[in-house]
């Protein structure tokens, strides 16, 4: 599964390249996150909760930040199993200067097994673009203006 | 020497409908799952999600602790009681990995065994097999077999040293000559791919361990249990005689249930261990990822040809993609291709070079037709290339490379000899039935109305009753048992293990004819060891014709003992009494008649037997075969391809089969409309897809497409009756037939039907999408 | 193959489900025709703790004709919907659409509202409920709320049905304008690789038309509708309206059908629909 999107993020590109390596500000962003701790330099147990419709899964694995060239790109690596299956992939994440704001890129290649890929190779595609494109936004979220009430 | 009256009461040859089907129809057959045992345990696997890892710790402790378990166990804890998987086949240079019950320290494919769970029951199994928690270390995979030769490839099996586990070679005739002569060489790459088996039923089993006795039962959804109590007791430690294995309902096998599997054993081995009954059903999707797939062979192949369209000699390289195991008989199915890999055909030369490559991928083995539905495809796709590359008729080049009816037998440069056959007969035929004529005018009109209309025919030839001993791993015989009861009722029991070949119903008319009774008297019973003491089971479209042989030779070894009795009986000279209707009477005499009833309860109660004559009225009798032997045939089919959408409409489909002496005409078509099931399946949309990372795709029927009836056309059927020389009834099988004649025709016709936009070849299947793309290719061109 | 543990009950009102549904948060699934979410469990998939069995909600099982709508309850069956007079007179198009979904074992137990809850990006209602500007009744403890078809298929497998929500009655618009569905089945599940609803509205010269099987999220190919506006349907108007029938949307591939070949389906479908809608 190879999935490439493009966002765009409403913060300077240093400002956006701190968020996405921040623990904190990857656990909001990543959807079903439950947990991210710090077991080493760059990488963090992650214990996810997945939903797609009615298909449920609890994943926990690791989440590594490598290849690391601030403020322009770096590499997440993630792997987690659970009862479904095990996810694996890498993703290469590239921020461009784009006034106003950062541009990013994603280049992602993923892997699913058991139960997922025999019975939902289909889905795949979509429920990775879907997660991908949550956790973007949600990242473009993290920069909006505070709310006055 | 066979007295029969078969022609007068004349079971044999009568279109009847089976004696099984009303339990079948009914629902109320005993399968695997159907029997519950006391005190039975349930097993449930936990299986590898990657297709090569490193296993580097299994905690059990929390499935161990699970409400209603009995045991956890891993390879640790098995594989050295269990002994290893048997394969049958063996090659000078076979390389063979250590095929344990559970994964070692490595999983090799998607679905492979690396734990078992028991418990009370299923759900409880099931539920803890979840809690097994299994530490993997993904390792390179090897999905690409022809990748998986190449310098620097990851390795399947890393101990071995290569991915290569054979090559193997048939040569025949002077193939360079043949070669070198030729006006014209045709080549071409073709791909038969990867097809899951899917019976209805999936593999099951139940062992049963009585400790008093020391003797353990396997009931297990299987083709072979004789071959299973040959092959089990070495493994598991128990002796051959203590182990009875019962195949009770089969719901389809096809090749898929012809094997010895990990789980049969395993659960054999812990119903010994844990001295309780263990059950295991197999899911749909273990039946996808863990039960063998069948074909899977690449190849470049090449015909030398004469500007007449004489195929000179024919020349091939086929890798074939084993999977990460050798099961059975994996390495011998594309031996089987290279046997009949010159089809219907004179073929003076032929050099066939076979490659068996291991990957990490469920292990190929035999699917009906076995090797010989590869070799049917890539021949008649090749005639077809011949034909247009030379501007000839494709019938017509059949027709000039057929062997004459007065050929037969036929030496092939394979080294078969072809026991009886009149292809042209069969090409004829079906040519009737189809309207040749017609249907090549209407194939004029259509295209002229811009359709995308084509006609393929085939012409093939297979091997069947498997087969002579010398030829066969574990003999090639079959063995059978008539018995008259006291009662007069007469009880067949055959060693071949029918599940859904109908032998129940065959074997029945056969002895009815024979013995002169009613069919209603005759039971026949197989798929048990106990009851049917030898056997090698039923594949290789053998029951009819090697068991029947068996049971034919037994009739009359009854027939004879019973004359001996009845003379005595009659005061008369055993070549005085005839035998007629069912009983025996003096010749001419118009006296007294002593019938079954009678002869039996003088044989049992044995109060009026000769001096030294045997009480008893039963025979047995082992038939050895001595050819295989060669059914062939004709089909021919029509299709329409929609130029928007590349779907496939198959218009007309006729076919001619030739399986000698036919039993029951209408088991036999029920045999031919299945296999072309089959093969429309294989032709149009079925295949079995791994992706780069070894994960199975196709692992369930949401994406596994089996041919359903709306995918069926009304076919035309027909036959010719060429009988064997080599059996007493004449017989040939075919069991096969429809997958190995079909495949080829229907892609004959979707070829041709795209001809006249310049494709020429397309690997199955022949799906819309490829022909849409083609399509569009053509358009551009 | 066998389930996660969970319980059952089988409430007897709406009320009552609604009132189970919230209590239980998001550990309940609503079991109805059971089609999609049984297999799920069975795959272990779905572990929902506790299923709600709402199948003997008669009130959610009618199919009547109510102010100008036709009211098809949301445990109406596929093969109820495809054999109601009602429907057959007053809506074809969901007749047809009903008719073409699985096969008959699916179509006697799956449910309509079950599979547009579902939300598979391949069902076949989708299609329809857009194409007939259909909308929604769905139920909450608090308060009922009507959406219409075009604002409730949110994402892959989800709606705007909140966990604590019940989708009751799919309402369309009658006597709807003639319509077609045209389907290529995915050979193995018979799902859609592309499905298209199309509906002509020959006063207003207007049609609807809707693909699902091809996206992520079922669509109305406004596009084409556009192209479509105030034209007369002739095979040249809808030949080149159709060629918008996967304009703006990223298209799906898998091993059954390329993103690109799902793209070009939606287009012939398209034209065959619209065709055949005409001719109606």
């Amino acid at each position: 599964m190879k999935l490439t999107g493009t966002y765009r993020c409403p913060a300077p590109r240093a400002r956006v390249y701190a968020a996405l390596i921040d623990p904190v500000v990857l656990q909001r962003c990543i959807e079903g996150a439950e947990q991210l701790v710090r077991t080493a330099g760059d990488e963090y147990d992650v214990r996810m909760r997945i939903g797609i419709g009615a298909v449920k899964g609890v994943f926990s694995g690791t989440v590594r930040l490598a290849d690391m060239q601030a403020p322009e790109a770096f590499t997440l690596h993630v792997e987690g199993k659970g009862a479904p299956g095990f996810v694996s992939g890498s993703a290469r994440i590239r921020l461009d200067d784009a006034e106003p704001g950062t541009a990013i890129t994603c280049d992602a290649d993923g892997q699913v097994g058991g139960v997922l890929a025999a019975v939902g190779s289909r889905l795949v595609d979509a429920a990775g673009r879907r997660m991908m494109d949550r956790f973007f936004e949600r990242l473009g979220r993290e920069f909006d203006p505070p709310t006055t009430s | 020497m066979s007295t029969t009256t078969g022609e007068k009461i004349g079971y044999v040859g009568r279109a009847m409908k089976r004696v099984e089907d009303p339990r079948l129809v009914k629902g109320i057959a005993t399968y695997v799952d159907d029997l519950r045992l006391p005190g039975m345990l349930h097993a449930v696997f936990v299986r590898s999600p990657h297709a090569h890892a490193r296993v580097k710790r299994i905690r059990t402790d929390a499935a161990r602790a699970a409400g209603g378990v009995v045991g956890v166990f891993t390879g640790a804890e098995v594989n050295a009681q269990c002994g290893t998987i048997p394969c049958a086949s063996s090659f000078p240079d076979l390389k063979s990995p250590k095929h344990t019950v559970l994964a070692g320290d490595r999983a090799y494919f998607v679905g492979h065994p690396v734990a078992v769970v028991v418990a009370a029951t299923p759900y409880a199994a099931a539920d803890a097999a979840e809690l097994v928690d299994v530490d993997y270390e993904p390792l390179p995979v090897v999905t690409d077999p022809e990748k998986a030769l190449e310098a620097g490839s990851p390795l399947t099996h890393p101990d071995l040293g290569t991915n290569a586990a054979f090559t193997w070679n048939l040569t025949g005739g002077d193939i360079d000559a043949a070669f070198a002569k030729a006006d014209r060489v045709i080549r071409q790459r073709m791909y038969h791919q990867r097809l899951t088996p899917m019976p209805i039923e999936p593999r099951g089993c139940v062992a049963s361990y009585q400790p008093g006795e020391g003797t353990l039962t396997l009931w297990t959804s299987t083709q072979i249990p004789h071959l299973i109590r040959t092959l089990l007791p070495g493994m598991i430690g128990i002796a051959e005689n203590k182990l009875r294995v019962v195949a009770p309902e089969v719901g389809g096998g096809f090749g898929a249930k012809l094997n010895l599997y990990a789980e049969e054993a395993l659960c054999s081995h812990l119903a010994m261990r844990l001295g309780a009954p263990v059950k295991w059903i197999e899911g749909r999707r273990e039946n996808a990822a863990a039960t063998i797939h069948g074909r899977d062979q690449v190849g470049d192949y090449e015909v030398a040809v004469s500007k007449d369209g004489r195929i000179l000699g024919l020349r091939n390289r086929t890798i074939a993609d084993l999977g990460s195991y050798l099961q059975l008989l994996t390495p011998a199915i594309p031996t089987l291709t290279g046997l009949v890999v010159t089809g219907a055909y004179k073929i003076p030369a032929v050099r066939m070079d076979v490659v068996g490559v291991y990957t990490n991928k469920m292990s190929t083995d035999a699917y009906r037709g076995a090797g010989r539905p590869e070799a049917t495809y890539l021949i008649e796709r090749l005639v077809d290339l011949v034909a247009a590359e030379l501007g000839l008729d494709p019938v017509e080049v059949r027709r000039r490379n057929f062997p004459a009816p007065e050929e037969f037998p036929f030496n092939t440069a394979t080294g078969l000899t072809f026991d009886s056959g009149n292809y042209e007969g069969a090409l004829r035929k079906a040519q009737q039935l189809a309207r040749w004529d017609e249907l090549v005018a209407r194939r004029t009109s259509r295209r002229r109305a811009g359709a995308l209309f084509g006609i393929g025919v085939s012409t093939y030839v297979e091997i069947c009753a498997m087969g002579p001993s010398k030829a066969m791993a574990a003999g090639g015989w079959e063995w059978g048992c008539v018995r008259i009861e006291i009662s007069g009722k007469v009880t067949v029991i055959t060693g071949v293990t029918p599940h859904g070949q109908g032998q129940e119903t065959t074997f029945a008319q056969i002895v009815a004819d024979r013995l002169g009774v009613p069919i209603e008297d005759i039971v026949v019973l197989h798929g048990d060891t106990s009851v049917a003491h030898y056997g090698r089971d039923t594949y290789g479209s053998r029951g009819t014709a090697v068991c029947g042989s068996a049971i034919v030779m037994c009739v009359d070894r009854i027939l004879e003992k019973a004359r001996r009795l009845a003379a005595a009986l009659l005061d008369a000279r055993p070549e005085q009494v005839e035998f007629a209707d069912g009983a025996f009477a003096v010749k001419g005499s118009g006296g007294k008649r002593l019938g079954w009833t009678e002869l039996a309860g003088e044989a049992y109660i044995a109060k009026n037997l000769p001096r030294g004559f045997e009480p008893g009225l039963e025979a047995s009798a082992f038939f050895e075969p001595e050819n295989f032997t060669f059914p062939f045939g004709t089909h021919i089919c029509a299709v329409e391809v929609n130029r928007d959408t590349g779907d496939v409409t198959i218009v007309q489909y006729v076919a001619v089969d030739d399986c000698g002496n036919q039993i029951n005409p209408l088991l036999v078509e029920g045999q031919v409309q299945g296999g072309i099931a089959h093969s429309i399946g294989q032709a149009l949309f079925e295949r079995t897809v791994y992706d780069e990372h070894g994960q199975l795709l196709t692992g369930e029927f949401m994406d596994y497409p089996m041919p359903r009836a709306e995918d069926i056309p009304d076919y035309v059927l027909g036959s010719t009756v060429t009988p064997s020389p080599v059996n007493p009834l004449g017989v040939k099988g075919v069991g096969e037939a429809g997958t190995i004649g079909a495949t080829p025709a229907i892609a004959n016709a979707v070829m041709d039907a795209l001809r006249p936009l310049g494709v020429t070849h397309l690997d199955l299947p022949l799906a819309p999408e490829k022909l849409w793309r083609a399509i569009r290719q053509g358009h551009k061109e | 193959m066998s389930t996660a543990p969970f319980n059952y009950t089988r409430p007897k009102t709406l009320d009552e489900a609604l009132a189970l549904l919230t209590a239980h948060g998001g550990n309940a699934k609503l079991l109805a025709g059971g089609h999609s979410l049984i297999p799920a469990m069975k795959l272990r998939l779905a572990q929902p703790k506790m299923l709600l069995d709402i199948t003997r909600l008669e009130a959610l099982r009618r199919i009547e004709e109510r102010d100008g709508r036709l009211v098809i309850g949301a445990l109406a069956t596929h093969a109820e919907i495809a054999a109601n007079r009602t429907v057959a007179s007053r809506c074809p198009l969901l007749a047809e659409v009903a008719a073409s979904i699985g096969d008959l074992q699916v179509r006697n137990r799956g449910t309509i509202g079950g599979s547009i809850v579902h939300a598979d990006p391949a069902a076949d209602w989708p299609a329809a409920i857009l194409a007939l500007d259909a909308e929604l009744e769905i139920a909450g403890r608090m308060r009922r709320r009507m959406e219409a078809a075009g604002d409730f298929f949110m994402d892959i497998f989800e709606t705007s049905v909140e966990p604590d929500e019940i989708l009751c009655e799919i309402r369309v618009p009658v006597p709807a304008g003639p319509g077609a569905y045209v389907k290529t089945a995915q050979k193995a599940s018979g799902f859609a690789l592309c499905g298209v609803a199309a509906v002509v509205d020959a006063k207003a010269r207007r049609v609807r038309v809707a693909v699902t099987g091809v996206a992520a999220v079922p669509y109305r190919a406004t596009g084409v509708e556009e192209a479509l506006a105030g034209k007369p349907l002739t095979a040249e108007t809808i030949a080149a309206a159709a060629r918008h029938a996967a304009a703006d949307i990223t298209p799906l591939g898998d091993i059954h059908a390329s993103a690109e070949y799902r793209a070009h389906l939606a287009e012939v479908n398209t034209t065959l629909a619209l065709q055949r809608a005409a001719a109606r």
